[in-house]
C-alpha cells in the first residue's frame, strides 16, 4: 500500500512540475503546481510528517494558489515572450541548467542510493508532529518565530504603502 | 507534553527589544496628529537607544534564547556600523520627496524593522534565525526602493530587487536545507560538529549545500558574478536608501558570511577557501572594470560597491582572526567614505537639475567647497590613498591576505586600487576643474533627469545634509591618521570568533 501510494504522488509530484513549465497558458500552469503541491502533501504524510502536509495544502495548494489564480485571471497570459533579447541567453541558460541539475542530482542521489535497503535515518517518537513542532516554536525556535510576526507586519504596512499611494494619485 | 520555557536574558535582548518596540511607536506616531511629524526624530531616539543598549553589552558574549542568537563583540560591532548607517539614512531622508510619498510613519518604520533584521542577522547562530533575519532585513528594503513612485526607476528598482533577493533567498534557503540534511542539525555549533564528525571531504549533500549558500550569499553581498542587480537598483532606489543598502546591509550580510563560513563550515574550510577567493578576484575586477566610464554617480558607487566587497570577502577567505579584524575595520571604514560620498551627492540631486549624474558635479569646488571636500576625502580613501581610513582597511586586508598564504588575493586588491583610480579620480576632477561651457547650474535636457522631483536650490547649505557629509569625511580622515582605536574595535570583534 505504502510503495503504490509512493509512485502515485512521485508521479504526480514529477508530472505536475514538468506541467508547470511545459504548459503554454499560464492557468493550466498554476493548475499543474496545484497538482504538483498536493502530491508532495503525500508524500509528506507517507513520511510521517502531519504538520508539514498540512501546511502545505492549507497554505500552499490554498492560500497561495487562490492567489495565483487570481493574478492570472486579472493580469492574463498575454502574449509578451518569455525571452528577453539578451545576446547569448538561449544557449547559456539551458547549458547552466543542465550543470546545475547534474549537480543537484549527484548530491541528492549520492546520498539516497547509500540509504537504499535500509530504514532511513533514526528519528525520536513524535518527530515532526504537530505538538512536536509547536513546542520547538516556543522553545528553541522563539526567537524566529516572534521575527516571522514582525516580518509579517513589516510586509504589511509595505503592502499599504505600495497601494495606498495608487489611491493617492488616482484622487 | 511538558513545556521547558527558554530561559530569557532580557540585558542581552534589550537592543532587540528596543527596536522592536521602537518600530511600533514610530508606526503609530503617524495616527496621532499632534505628533504626525515627529517619526524622524523618534527614529533617532529609537536608534541611539538601541546603539547605548549594544555599547551597555560590549564585551559581555553570551548566548541568548536557546542558542538562537548569540550577542558577543562581533555581533555589537556590526551591529553599530548599521545603527550609525540608519541614523545617517534619517537625517539624509529629511525633504526627501521620497519620505513623503510613502508617510513619514511608514517609511521609518520600515527603516527601523530593517534595521531590526540587521541586528538579529548579525547575531544569528542557527539557520532558522539566519533566514528569518535575511528575509526582516530584506523586505522593507524591497518596500523602500519603491517608495518614490514620481520617479520612473523607483518601482522598477524595488521589482527588480524584489525577485533577484528572492531568488538568492530561495538559493540560500536550498543550501541550508542540504546542510540541515548532511547534518541534522541547524545550529551553527551543530552543523561544525556534524562535518567534522563525519569526516565528510567526500560528502556531496554538504558540498552542495556550502556552495548554494554561498551563492545566495553573494547575491546579498552583490558579489560578482551574482551582482548584475546592484546598479540598476542603487540607481533607481531612493538616494538615501541606496546609501543604507549600500553599507548596511553589506555589513549585516557579511557579519552573518563570516560567523556561518567561519564557525559552521570552518571544518570545511579547505573545500570553500579557494572558490571564495576566486569569487573576491573576480568580484574585484568586474567592479573596477564596470565602473569604468559611468556617468551615474549612483551606479559608479554601485560597481565601487562590488569591488569594496570583493576586497572583503578576502577577509573572510582567510578565515583567520585577523581576517574578521580587517573585514570589520574595512566595513566601518566603508560606511564613514560612502555616507560622505551619499550625502554630497544628495545635496547636489537636490540642488541641480542633473540628478545624480557626474554633471552636477561640475564646479563643485568653487560652488560649495563644503561638499566638494567630502566628496574628494570620499573619492580618495575609496581608492585607497594615504591619510585615509580607507588606505588602513586595505593594508589590514592586505597584510591578513599574505600572512594565509593568499598573496595572489592581495596583489588583486593593489591591481584593483590602481584601476578604480581611473573613476574615482575622474570625479575629483571635475568638480575642482573650472567648468567648460557656462556656470554648472544650466538646465541642459538631462539623462538622468530627476523627473517630477522638486529641486531645492538651498540643498547645499542645508545643514542636515552638509553635517553628515562633513562628519563622515571627518571621520575618514581621523581614522586614516590615527586609527588605533577603531582597530582596537575590530580586533575586539574579531576575536570573539576564534
Amino acid at each position: 500500500m505504502e510503495e503504490v501510494l509512493f509512485f502515485v504522488s512521485a508521479i504526480g509530484a514529477l508530472g505536475g512540475a514538468i506541467g508547470v513549465v511545459a504548459m503554454r497558458n499560464p492557468f493550466y500552469s498554476v493548475l499543474a503546481l496545484i497538482v504538483h503541491l498536493f502530491s508532495l502533501a503525500a508524500l509528506f504524510l507517507l513520511l510521517a510528517s502531519a504538520f508539514v502536509a498540512a501546511a502545505q495544502v492549507v497554505v500552499y495548494a490554498g492560500a497561495v494558489m487562490v492567489l495565483y489564480v487570481f493574478v492570472v485571471a486579472y493580469v492574463g497570459g498575454g502574449g509578451e515572450s518569455a525571452w528577453e533579447p539578451i545576446p547569448g541567453q538561449r544557449l547559456l541558460a539551458p547549458a547552466l541548467a543542465i550543470a546545475l541539475f547534474v549537480e543537484l542530482s549527484i548530491a541528492i542521489l549520492s546520498s539516497a542510493l547509500l540509504a537504499l535497503g535500509t530504514e532511513g535515518p533514526e528519528v525520536g517518537p513524535g518527530f515532526g508532529n504537530p505538538e512536536a513542532i509547536g513546542k520547538l516554536l516556543l522553545e528553541k525556535f522563539l526567537i524566529p518565530f516572534e521575527a516571522s510576526s514582525i516580518l509579517l507586519l513589516l510586509a504589511a504596512i509595505g503592502a499599504i504603502v505600495l497601494a495606498g499611494r495608487k489611491r493617492e494619485e488616482t484622487a | 507534553m511538558n513545556f521547558n520555557e527558554p530561559t530569557l536574558d532580557y540585558a542581552g535582548l534589550s537592543p532587540v527589544i528596543a527596536l522592536t518596540v521602537g518600530l511600533c511607536v514610530v508606526l503609530l506616531s503617524a495616527v496621532f496628529k499632534p505628533v504626525r511629524r515627529s517619526a524622524p526624530g523618534l527614529t533617532l531616539l529609537v536608534l541611539a537607544t538601541a546603539a547605548g543598549l549594544l555599547i551597555w553589552q560590549w564585551g559581555d558574549p553570551k548566548d541568548l534564547v536557546s542558542g538562537a542568537l548569540r550577542i558577543d563583540d562581533l555581533s555589537v560591532a556590526i551591529s553599530l556600523i548599521a545603527i550609525l548607517t540608519a541614523g545617517f539614512c534619517v537625517l539624509l531622508s529629511i525633504r526627501e520627496p521620497a519620505t513623503e510619498q510613502a508617510g513619514l510613519g511608514e517609511y521609518h518604520a520600515l527603516l527601523l524593522g530593517s534595521v531590526l533584521g540587521m541586528v538579529l542577522l548579525a547575531e544569528a547562530q542557527n539557520l532558522v534565525t539566519f533566514f528569518v533575519a535575511i528575509e526582516t532585513l530584506s523586505i522593507p528594503l524591497y518596500i523602500l526602493c519603491a517608495t518614490n513612485l514620481r520617479r520612473e526607476g523607483s518601482l522598477e528598482s524595488g521589482l527588480k530587487y524584489l525577485i533577484v533577493g528572492s531568488l538568492g533567498s530561495a538559493t540560500l534557503l536550498y543550501g541550508m536545507a542540504f546542510l540541515y540534511g548532511g547534518t541534522a542539525s541547524t545550529d551553527f555549533a551543530g552543523i561544525a560538529t556534524g562535518i567534522a564528525h563525519k569526516g565528510m571531504l567526500d560528502d556531496p549533500l554538504i558540498l552542495v549545500g556550502i556552495a548554494m549558500c554561498a551563492v545566495g550569499l553573494a547575491f546579498k553581498t552583490s558579489i560578482a558574478p551574482f551582482h548584475q542587480w546592484t546598479p540598476d537598483v542603487y540607481e533607481g532606489a531612493p538616494t538615501p536608501i541606496t546609501s543604507f543598502m549600500a553599507v548596511a546591509t553589506k555589513a549585516a550580510a557579511f557579519a552573518v558570511f563570516v560567523r556561518f563560513f567561519d564557525v559552521a563550515l570552518g571544518p570545511q574550510v579547505d573545500e570553500w577557501q579557494p572558490a571564495l577567493a576566486v569569487l573576491a578576484a573576480v568580484s574585484i575586477v568586474v567592479g573596477n572594470v564596470g565602473a569604468l566610464g559611468q556617468d551615474s554617480l549612483k551606479r559608479l558607487l554601485g560597481y565601487s560597491g562590488i569591488a569594496q566587497a570583493g576586497y572583503m570577502l578576502g577577509g573572510i577567505v582567510v578565515a583567520s582572526e585577523s581576517g574578521v579584524s580587517a573585514l570589520v575595520f574595512y566595513l566601518a571604514a566603508y560606511a564613514f567614505m560612502n555616507l560622505a560620498a551619499f550625502a554630497v551627492i544628495i545635496a547636489r540631486e537636490r540642488e541641480t537639475p542633473f540628478g545624480d549624474d557626474i554633471r552636477a558635479m561640475r564646479g563643485l569646488g568653487a560652488e560649495r567647497p563644503l561638499l566638494a571636500w567630502p566628496l574628494t576625502i570620499s573619492m580618495l580613501a575609496l581608492a585607497g590613498l594615504p591619510a585615509t581610513a580607507g588606505f588602513i582597511g586595505k593594508l589590514y586586508l592586505i597584510e591578513a591576505l599574505v600572512e594565509s598564504d593568499y598573496t595572489w588575493l592581495g596583489v588583486f586588491i593593489a591591481i584593483g586600487t590602481m584601476i578604480s583610480l581611473g573613476y574615482y579620480l575622474r570625479v575629483v576632477a571635475t568638480m575642482w576643474m573650472r567648468p567648460e561651457g557656462g556656470p554648472a547650474t544650466t538646465p541642459a535636457i538631462a539623462g538622468a533627469s530627476p523627473e517630477a522631483d522638486p529641486i531645492d536650490p538651498e540643498a547645499g547649505k542645508r545643514l542636515y545634509l552638509v553635517g553628515p557629509a562633513l562628519l563622515a569625511a571627518a571621520a575618514t580622515v581621523f581614522f586614516g591618521v590615527i586609527p588605533q582605536p577603531l582597530v582596537e574595535f575590530a580586533e575586539r570583534a574579531g576575536s570573539s570568533l576564534f
